[in-house]
């Protein structure tokens, strides 16, 4: 067979103008349509799968130019394609429509892109995404689920899962397909973990969320909203009535600057301030009864995910925005995307600025931050990234809302579980995910601190393999 | 997760009683912990106090003084049969359980139901306690309950006067409230002052307290929004260090607290509570008109 000749770029998705899209909070990516997405899948190389670079950059390796594939082979079956390719995807993510999103695919299956030798690299994420969403509006994957429903063979044995993110949610999928009988214990009062509270509609539209969710329930998994482990009910507890545990607890505390004024009124944790405008859907307020003060000037603190989609909400209230940073560009962690978006949103960037200090007026109210100059030295940290130090010169910027985005840490109620053994405020595992106590399995957040959906998913995935070997065992000591 | 409502009346003049099956939050509660309730899809998550409950039958009982849109929303819209779309907890900590001697626990108003389950238990292990209870007339509450549990139960009413707002009735709360204070701190001995009530009542009380230095520990009620510990809307300053009140808390020794803090904090949101609630009225005003 002749070779074809190689499609160097993209095929572009649409997306909504800047202009337009910080009127509101829909979408901004549009996505492809089923003939775009072929002409994008047309342009992989098909790579080994014992090579594939793509795949080995997946986190949760996904046999990438496998589900391209199928896109290609049925171009003239839109339905069969995707229904094939999500098969593909699904053996080993279950939320495609949230991945194919919000994975830094720069740094994981985009990145050594063997198509980015010759010109650009293939769009992985944004074929994902298609796949699921195609998938989701024609039933493609409930018709799936209800083809592997019936063929699941029911083990007798409880799981509890605490936290419904998506560690707890991908675990609780894996364990009920195995024949578990699966309940998530939430606090919140709905499920999804920071798809649901953290990451805004128009990067992640809820509906992709509740959908996912809506499926679990399918697969027979039960969810307690409104349940505080640690509060309602103790792992102790929990480990009487259920076989096994997994903690999938995520990383929720947020990590406050140690710097006077803090407190003032107008200084939100990005936390509280996306939500109150995603869960609480605050941008609808007074439709909706949760309030949120986004003032004129806006100064985000951070330049991780998390600032972005915050600097990106505060933009969509009408507000100035400005992200305050104190390392340099070079270590801007926010998905490329983002990073792009929020310029186009016409977001401000200032790098090498450390605050120091929160200034208020007489009501308690912040108006300024004073920041430190820093500099960079030539050494770098442990994490590889330069050093910085102080220059001693000080800059006073105006702000009448604050939204700190420095990190956070794992949430606290669960790790005082005793016996539960902890580092850092991170649940210690060995190599199954096991913890310090028989039975009890964690991932996510809740073991590495801040990390990704992806890495949070197939922790899910990998510690439901772990339940189910436990678990069997368990099953084959009773029945001897 | 609904919870049904088994029963409801109006204790007051704007307090509203309702009876919950919400097994989850009986099993477990202590006194001095709270829950969360989230009322209506579009509602928000408001931090309200089981006052009794029982674990076999699974009920709690929650009090609710009628402040804004939420509150209102609720004594309008919920009749008994209905369901409470979510109640998370219980939540915060436990309300220490020592033998302390001589207790006075104030209720500010509605704060008094608050007081109750905390008082009562104090009592039954072996501590004398006396409540008091500092409130306009119309809204004098949970008189027999307190009467029938704790040593003595003290009830400071006032009758409002015509053209007092709300100004007016909480500067008179607050002057008969340390007026009532000094006069049983000057007259007896005590081991410990507790507190429910708005933060600028407990402050004043504070500052009465502390001439004599007894011991005193206040309820706090910042804006909580999870109230599990991922936000820090609710965070305190309490001895130069920040803790969230609804992990940490709700209750903190009172010497240590920022009041001014506090106070700036709580009330940073009411020109937009006041414009939902204005909204409200509206939509209730539009609905009365179809009719
Ligand atoms: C604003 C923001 C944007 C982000 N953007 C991206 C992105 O673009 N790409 C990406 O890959 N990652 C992103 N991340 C990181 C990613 O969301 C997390 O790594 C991931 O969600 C971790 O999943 P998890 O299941 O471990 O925990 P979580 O998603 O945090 O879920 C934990 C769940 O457990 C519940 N819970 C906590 N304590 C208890 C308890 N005691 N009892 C019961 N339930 C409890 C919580 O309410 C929550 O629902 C972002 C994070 C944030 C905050
Ligand atoms: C631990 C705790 C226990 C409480 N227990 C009770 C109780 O048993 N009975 C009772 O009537 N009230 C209780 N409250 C106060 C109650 O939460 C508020 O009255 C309620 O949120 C008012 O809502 P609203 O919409 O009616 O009024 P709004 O108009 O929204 O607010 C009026 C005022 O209530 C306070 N408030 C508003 N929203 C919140 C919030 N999310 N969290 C905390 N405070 C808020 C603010 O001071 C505000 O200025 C408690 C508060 C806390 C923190
Ligand atoms: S899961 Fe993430 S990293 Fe893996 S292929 Fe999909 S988008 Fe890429
Ligand atoms: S590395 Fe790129 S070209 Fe090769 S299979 Fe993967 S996506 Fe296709
Ligand atoms: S209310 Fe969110 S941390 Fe306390």
């Amino acid at each position: 067979m002749p070779r074809r000749k190689l499609i160097k770029e993209r095929v572009p998705t649409p997306e909504r103008p800047p202009e337009e899209r910080i009127k509101d909070f829909k979408e901004v990516n549009l996505g492809y349509t089923f003939e775009l997405a072929v002409k994008e899948a047309e342009r992989c190389l098909q790579c080994p799968y014992e090579y594939a670079p793509c795949i080995k950059g997946c986190p949760v390796h996904i046999d990438i130019p496998g589900f391209i594939s199928k896109l290609v082979e049925y171009r003239d079956d839109p339905d069969k394609a995707v229904k094939e390719a999500l098969n593909v995807i699904w053996a080993c993510n279950s939320l495609p429509a949230t991945t194919g999103r919000v994975c830094p695919q720069e740094d994981q299956c985009e990145m050594n892109c063997v198509m980015g030798k010759v010109g650009d690299k293939i769009n992985i994420g944004k074929l994902e995404r298609f796949v699921a969403d195609y998938a989701r509006e024609k039933g493609i994957d409930e018709e799936l689920l209800f083809e592997i429903i019936p063929k699941i063979e029911k083990k007798g044995q409880k799981v509890a899962i605490i936290g419904a993110g998506p560690a707890g949610l991908t675990a609780a999928g894996e364990l009920a397909k195995l024949g578990y009988d699966v309940t998530i214990f939430e606090a919140l009062h709905e499920a999804g973990g920071v798809l649901m509270y953290g990451i805004p509609e128009f990067r992640l539209p809820k509906e992709v969320v509740n959908k996912e969710i809506e499926k679990l329930r399918k697969l027979g998994v039960k969810i307690l909203t409104d349940h505080v482990v640690g509060r309602t009910v103790t792992i102790e507890e929990l480990l009487e009535e259920y076989d096994a545990v997994f903690i999938g607890s995520g990383a929720g505390t947020p990590k406050l600057v140690n710097a006077p004024g803090v407190n003032l009124n107008g200084i939100y944790t990005a936390n509280e301030f996306l939500t109150r405008v995603n869960l609480m859907k605050a941008y609808l307020f007074p439709e909706y009864d949760t309030p949120v003060y986004v003032g004129k000037k806006v100064i985000v603190i951070g330049a991780g995910n998390t600032a972005m989609d915050a600097a990106r909400s505060a933009r969509r209230f009408g507000a100035e925005v400005t992200i305050a940073y104190r390392r340099g560009e070079e270590d801007v962690s926010a998905r490329e995307e983002e990073v792009e978006h929020a310029r186009e949103e016409g977001i401000k960037f200032e790098f090498f600025l450390n605050p120091v200090e929160f200034i208020g007026d007489e009501n308690g109210k912040v108006n300024a931050v004073k920041f430190e100059k820093m500099k960079p030295l030539e050494e770098t940290d442990a994490r590889g990234k330069r050093k910085i130090v102080g220059t001693g010169e000080y800059i006073t910027l105006e702000a009448d809302t604050v939204i700190i985005a420095i990190g956070k840490h794992p949430n606290r109620l669960i790790i005082n579980t005793p016996g539960l053994k902890v580092e850092r405020g991170k649940i210690v595992v060995d190599e199954n995910l096991m913890t310090s106590i028989p039975g009890v399995f964690a991932g996510g957040d809740a073991i590495r601190g801040e990390a990704t959906v992806i890495l949070a998913m197939g922790d899910g995935r990998k510690a439901a393999k772990a339940i189910h070997e436990y678990l069997t065992k368990k099953r084959e000591w009773q029945n001897a | 997760m609904p919870y049904k409502i088994i029963d409801k009346k109006e204790l007051a003049m704007n307090e509203v009683w309702y009876k919950i099956h919400a097994p989850h939050v009986a099993k477990k509660v202590q006194p001095g912990q709270f829950v969360v309730v989230r009322a209506f899809p579009n509602g928000e998550r408001i931090p309200l106090t089981p006052v009794t409950w029982n674990r076999e039958e699974g009920w709690i009982t929650l009090v609710t003084f009628i402040r804004g849109k939420t509150t209102m929303r609720m004594a309008n819209e919920l009749k008994p049969g209905d369901e409470i779309l979510n109640i998370a907890g219980p939540l915060g900590k436990p309300a220490p359980m020592k033998k302390f001697g001589k207790i006075l626990a104030i209720g500010l108003i509605t704060g008094i139901v608050e007081v109750f389950p905390i008082a009562r238990a104090w009592q039954e292990i072996g501590n004398e306690v006396t409540t008091l209870h500092v409130s306009p007339n119309p809204m004098v509450i949970l008189k027999e309950e307190f009467e029938q549990s704790v040593s003595r139960h003290i009830v400071e009413g006032f009758d409002l006067q015509p053209g007092w707002g709300m100004k007016e009735i909480a500067q008179e709360l607050v002057k008969r409230a340390v007026a009532k204070v000094n006069e049983l701190l000057d007259s007896e001995h005590w081991d410990l002052v507790f507190i429910v009530g708005p933060a600028g009542g407990q402050k004043a009380i504070f500052n009465v307290v502390k001439e004599y230095g007894i011991p005193m520990e206040a309820d706090l009620h910042p804006i909580m929004v999870d109230a599990t510990g991922m936000c820090g809307a609710c965070r305190v300053t309490v001895g130069g260090e920040v803790k969230f009140a609804c992990i940490d808390g709700p209750s903190f020794d009172a010497y240590k607290v920022n009041w001014d803090e506090l106070i700036h904090r709580t009330g940073f949101y009411a020109p937009l509570e006041r414009l939902a609630l204005e909204h409200y009225l509206k939509q209730l005003q539009a609905q009365g008109g179809e009719q």
